[in-house]
């Protein structure tokens, strides 16, 4: 009975062709263990190189994203260290394409503005992205970022599609809302 | 004015090993760099650099950067430490920036490209390595 129980769960998973899920608490230390495993994944998953480390590096984003944005947080709002914070994350396979998924509740205030960073970019041909990542790296950091700003844009330049996001009522608290983003790559 | 002594911090996953031997003139980064608060880890070691390059005069120096993967805000930071160097650079000094990529890494090779766009006075360097 114990081993059904995860033969069901993995089984949805192998339906959707995922090869890593996690929800949970992301702290530094749970993103560089997930690195490892996610690496040793991709190397027996056959991707290749230049393909792997745009997934990797849209991991450490979306995860990095979470531990430092995530509305739900087990550490003091105004720690910049050892945080810890929610959300969840995945990858899978679509054709010959891997996407990646990921989602944590953020203020129902701040949808506005984490809209009108990634509204633009979904028009953007990747020329354009790349022209805006460097205008980025020049510029100042924006007052609101705990990185350097780039992090959507460096996104945006690893998919190989626009970057798919959506806002969803968090059924458990009314004050939040979940941000989802998707990339494709 | 004297040269700050040598800085020297391991490498974890998260971060890369720093080996800045200031005497020799020879500045070394090596592995991947994630940490959670770049600006935390970074802002340390462009002061250090920042006050050895004060005490430089004609040197010869020389910058090893060997990332196999740097993060959003990590690349903020090397932006910042490289403008540090070519400064030091224009104020007489000679900086030679080796800068090792894996061969197949579009990313890292065109942020090398991006630092000697701005970046005019170091004497840059491209090395291409062959993946394993």
């Amino acid at each position: 009975m114990l081993y059904q129980e995860f033969n069901e769960f993995w089984d949805v998973a192998r339906k959707r062709n995922i090869i890593f899920f996690y929800a949970g608490y992301f702290s530094q230390h749970v993103v560089s263990a997930i690195s490892e495993t996610i690496k040793a994944r991709l190397d027996t998953a056959g991707a290749a190189g230049p393909t792997r480390r745009r997934i990797f590096s849209s991991f450490i984003e979306m995860s990095q994203n979470i531990m430092h944005y995530s509305s739900d947080s087990l550490t003091p709002n105004a720690q910049l260290d050892q945080q810890m914070r929610r959300g969840s994350f995945c990858i899978g396979t679509r054709g010959d394409s891997f996407f990646l998924l990921c989602a944590n509740p953020v203020s129902t205030e701040s949808v506005a503005r984490i809209s009108s960073r990634l509204e633009p970019l979904h028009t953007m041909t990747m020329e354009e992205i790349r022209l805006a990542y460097r205008k980025a790296l020049r510029d100042d950091v924006p007052a609101d970022s705990k990185g350097a700003g780039l992090g959507f844009l460096t996104l945006a330049r690893d998919a190989s599609e626009p970057l798919e996001f959506e806002f969803a009522q968090d059924p458990q608290e009314p004050g939040s809302t979940i941000f989802c983003i998707k990339a494709i790559i | 004015m004297q040269l700050p002594s040598p800085l020297f911090l391991a490498a974890t996953p998260s971060s890369p090993e720093i080996d800045f031997r200031f005497e020799q003139h020879t500045l070394s980064i090596k592995g991947e760099s994630y940490p959670e608060n770049a600006a935390a880890f970074y802002g340390p070691l462009i002061a250090a650099v920042r006050s050895y390059v004060e005490a430089c005069h004609d040197a010869q120096i020389t910058v090893h950067v060997s990332l196999a993967y740097f993060n959003s805000s990590s690349t903020k930071m090397l932006f910042t430490l490289f403008d540090t160097l070519n400064q030091a650079a224009i104020d007489g000094n000679h900086v030679r920036l080796n800068w090792y990529h894996d061969e197949d890494d579009d990313t890292i090779l065109e942020f090398g490209q991006e630092l000697q766009l701005d970046f005019t006075a170091l004497d840059f360097h491209d090395h291409a390595v062959r993946s394993e």
